[in-house]
């Protein structure tokens, strides 16, 4: 019996009157010896003063109640949050993989119009030369290197009279800027393109730009 | 009162009836969390799991500018089930039908007849192709129509933006098997698949939190190229007319960075298209300037003159009578290509007028061994090591072999083959101050972790000194400035060297075709030389000898000098006697 035993002691006037404290109320690892109490001498255990203060409050328990509910709310919320977010991402995906295909399917029109054989036949169609005698001023001295002369509208074009000789199957259907119903790319048989670079030069800048690339291009055949 | 006695034995019980419920629960546990844990994962994961691929993307192959000569696209199948067609009724699935029809360009009674043609095969027929190898716009189209028995499959396919623009040179893929550089380089190209998976809810959506990575997927690394696509197209573009204008079965254009050994631009005519390699007759497909070597013919006299020089056995003013036909006395019988008068030439007259008798005469002071050694050291006969699969190393016998015609024939091009690139090469250490670098195709391969791999080798070969390389291209000069071809080849304020060629070929029988394999090989500018540029014609027409061939070299060397910004010649030229 330690301390934490209050003797067993009889009702005085001094204390105040307390009723019998069921065993269960015992702090303490071991349990009581039970005590043979003469019925007449209502003995009881009497709590000491720090005891008393030990007792738990219903403070405590809201507190701990509170903390439980708390908890569980918050797991539940969150994982709410998590399910919406799984959907959100899910949504956000596929958005994603859209713009990725519509990247794909403009990068794939630039990479084709922006191919050599295009630009030389928009070029050709617009009425533009390649002057064949460069020349180059140096800034040093402002000496004229090389040998200056005008380009010349017949010997100029890029492609020549017999249109693009070098193929490329994903140009079929890209049209001209200048004439919406002509490619770049004709059949070997017609060398057409070279032909009409003058009157296709001048209507062409007459006239107002026209938007040749409407909608997909046809499907790349590729290997 | 309950006595201690009674309380012990409750208390007995109920430790024992706790064990009991604890170890009952602990074993349970041990048995599901341990013993059976493979099979119920198994069992509970694949009633809601799936694996998606994750696809590792082709590299692409760019050229040294960053324009895209080779891509990876996406192309998309659409198949559809048959039976689920027709379950609403046929009214239905033909107007279906023809809704997809008018969207993949096939027309709705094409589609309804690949419909008929599977259920009549079998009436619960899931699965039937509609088409294969849609974009994405057509694509995105039959997506949006609202029918479920539609289904769509995704597949990497390979775009090449520029069409024949190096197209030879990029190859293809195919499933009879590779080529190209598509193949050869394959190990930086190729990208891996990975693996994903996760548990899908009852609505098809990720279960949050169940997504595994099993495999990461790898992309393929980006091919850069040493190429000008500009530069590749004009010289495809104006070879493919000058082949037509001379009737030639072919022609290949090299331009190569004197320097630096860099080949900026490799054309052939018939050229490949690799989005569509059936338009091409299939000996065209692959760089035959790589794999079908050639009797090389009188571009190869300049070769011998250096060697001269080198040695010290020649000067440019060496003087020797060149008659049209010659023999060696041992069993050589030579001759010129045209008849004409004995001729009074010096070294440089010999290249000038491409003299075969002239130049045995001189090169008979080498041994045919010093020969042979020489040639090896220009890169005759062994393979340039562009990463091309099956290039040739053409033929250089060794000496042992050689007879008496071959050893003068070797002098200026015959019995004896190269390939246009090993003639380049050989060029490339004239143009190079008698250095010769090993010419490369490629700069390397970046893969996204940003490491470069594949950077060619770039160890230098002294072939002949720097005196002999730069007198061997002043005696070339006098081919530009005195030659019968000087008013094609000449560009104003550039000083050019360049050596004619008109090789016959052998018919395979040890005679020779009657026509010709015409070329023109040249340096500039001489006095500081940035490219080397090489024009071959195959059996032209109209034209039969290397004048077929002169004004494409002009065209072409004319761009390359613009392209680049090459500075015009500040000295005169060499002007070597080519007489006397």
């Amino acid at each position: 019996m330690s301390g934490n035993l209050a003797e067993a002691a009889p009702v005085t006037g001094r204390r105040r009157p307390a009723t019998l404290r069921p065993a269960a109320l015992w702090r303490g690892g071991a349990l009581p010896a039970p005590v043979e109490e003469p019925k007449r001498t209502h003995l009881e255990v009497v709590p000491t003063r720090s005891q008393r203060r030990a007792r738990p409050r219903a403070l405590y328990a809201g507190i701990a109640v509170a903390t439980l509910l708390a908890v569980v709310v918050a797991q539940l919320l969150l994982s709410i949050g998590i399910s919406q977010g799984a959907y959100q991402l899910q949504t956000l995906e596929s958005k994603q993989t859209e713009l990725q295909r519509s990247y794909q399917a403009v990068s794939e029109d630039l990479n084709r119009v922006a191919s050599p054989q295009n630009l030389a036949a928009n070029a050709n169609a617009l009425g533009m030369v390649s002057n064949s005698n460069p020349a180059y001023l140096r800034l040093s001295d402002g000496a004229v290197l090389g040998a200056p002369l005008p380009a010349s509208g017949a010997a100029g074009t890029v492609t020549g009279t017999q249109g693009n000789l070098v193929p490329n199957a994903l140009l079929a259907g890209v049209s001209l800027v200048t004439q919406p119903q002509q490619t770049a790319n004709p059949s070997p048989a017609a060398g057409q393109a070279g032909n009409s670079t003058t009157s296709g030069g001048a209507t062409g800048s007459g006239a107002a730009p026209t938007v040749p690339l409407q909608g997909a291009l046809p499907t790349p055949v590729t290997h | 009162m309950v006595s201690k006695k009674m309380l012990r034995r409750r208390t007995a019980m109920t430790v024992l009836a706790v064990a009991a419920t604890v170890g009952i629960l602990g074993a349970k546990l041990v048995d599901i969390q341990v013993v059976r844990a493979d099979a119920l994962q198994k069992q509970s994961v694949t009633a809601k799991e799936v694996s998606t691929p994750l696809l590792g993307n082709r590299g692409d192959i760019i050229d040294s500018d960053g324009t895209v000569l080779a891509t990876t696209i996406y192309t998309y199948t659409a198949a559809a089930s048959p039976k689920d067609a027709i379950a609403g009724g046929r009214a239905k699935m033909v107007e279906a039908a023809a809704k997809i029809g008018a969207i993949t360009g096939q027309g709705g009674d094409a589609v309804v007849a690949l419909l008929d043609a599977a259920l009549k095969e079998n009436p619960k027929s899931q699965y039937v192709l509609i088409k294969a190898g849609m974009d994405v716009g057509t694509f995105d189209k039959l997506d949006k129509l609202p029918y479920p028995w539609l289904t769509f499959t995704k597949k990497q396919a390979r775009s090449y933006p520029n069409g024949a623009v190096a197209g030879n040179l990029l190859g293809y893929l195919s499933q009879g098997g590779d080529a190209g550089l598509e193949a050869s380089e394959n190990g930086c190209l190729a990208g891996e698949n990975g693996e994903e998976t996760y548990q899908r809810g009852a609505d098809g959506v990720a279960i949050p939190g169940s997504t595994v990575v099993q495999k990461e997927a790898k992309d393929g690394g980006t091919l850069k190229l040493t190429i000008d696509s500009d530069l590749q197209w004009f010289a495809q573009q104006t070879l493919a007319q000058q082949v037509a204008a001379t009737g030639s079965k072919f022609g290949f254009v090299t331009v190569a960075e004197a320097k630096t050994g860099k080949i900026k631009a490799i054309a052939q005519v018939p050229s490949l298209d690799p989005n569509n390699i059936d338009a091409t007759d299939p000996s065209f497909w692959r760089l035959q300037p790589l794999t079908d070597p050639r009797e090389p013919g009188s571009t190869f006299k300049a070769l011998t003159a250096a060697m001269l020089i080198d040695q010290g056995k020649a000067t440019p003013t060496s003087q020797v009578l060149a008659p049209y036909s010659w023999q060696s006395g041992n069993g050589a019988d030579l001759h010129d290509s045209g008849f004409h008068a004995p001729l009074r030439l010096t070294l440089t007259g010999v290249l000038m007028m491409s003299s075969n008798t002239g130049m045995s005469q001189l090169g008979r002071a080498l041994s045919d061994q010093t020969r042979y050694d020489y040639l090896k050291k220009f890169g005759i006969g062994d393979p340039t090591g562009l990463p091309y699969p099956d290039e040739s190393a053409g033929e250089l016998h060794p000496v042992k072999d050689w007879d008496d015609q071959t050893k003068y024939a070797t002098m200026f091009g015959q019995g004896v083959s190269a390939t246009q690139l090993q003639m380049v090469g050989a060029y490339q250490a004239l143009a190079n101050g008698g250095t010769r670098i090993p010419l490369s195709l490629v700069e390397g391969c970046e893969h996204p972790d940003g490491s470069v791999t594949d950077i060619p080798n770039s160890k230098p070969t002294p072939v002949v000194s720097a005196q002999a390389a730069a007198t061997t291209l002043g005696m070339m000069e006098s081919v530009v400035t005195d030659g019968e071809l000087k008013k094609q080849l000449q560009i104003p304020g550039y000083r050019i060297a360049a050596k004619t060629g008109t090789a016959q070929q052998p018919d395979g029988k040890g005679g020779y075709l009657p026509s010709y394999y015409v070329s023109v090989m040249g340096v500039a500018p001489v006095d500081d030389p940035q490219y080397v540029v090489s024009v071959n014609l195959g059996f032209p027409t109209t034209i039969t000898s290397s004048a077929a061939a002169a004004p494409l070299f002009h065209t072409i060397m004319s761009q390359v000098l613009k392209t680049y910004r090459v500075k015009p010649s500040t000295s005169s030229p060499a002007d070597y006697p080519p007489y006397y």
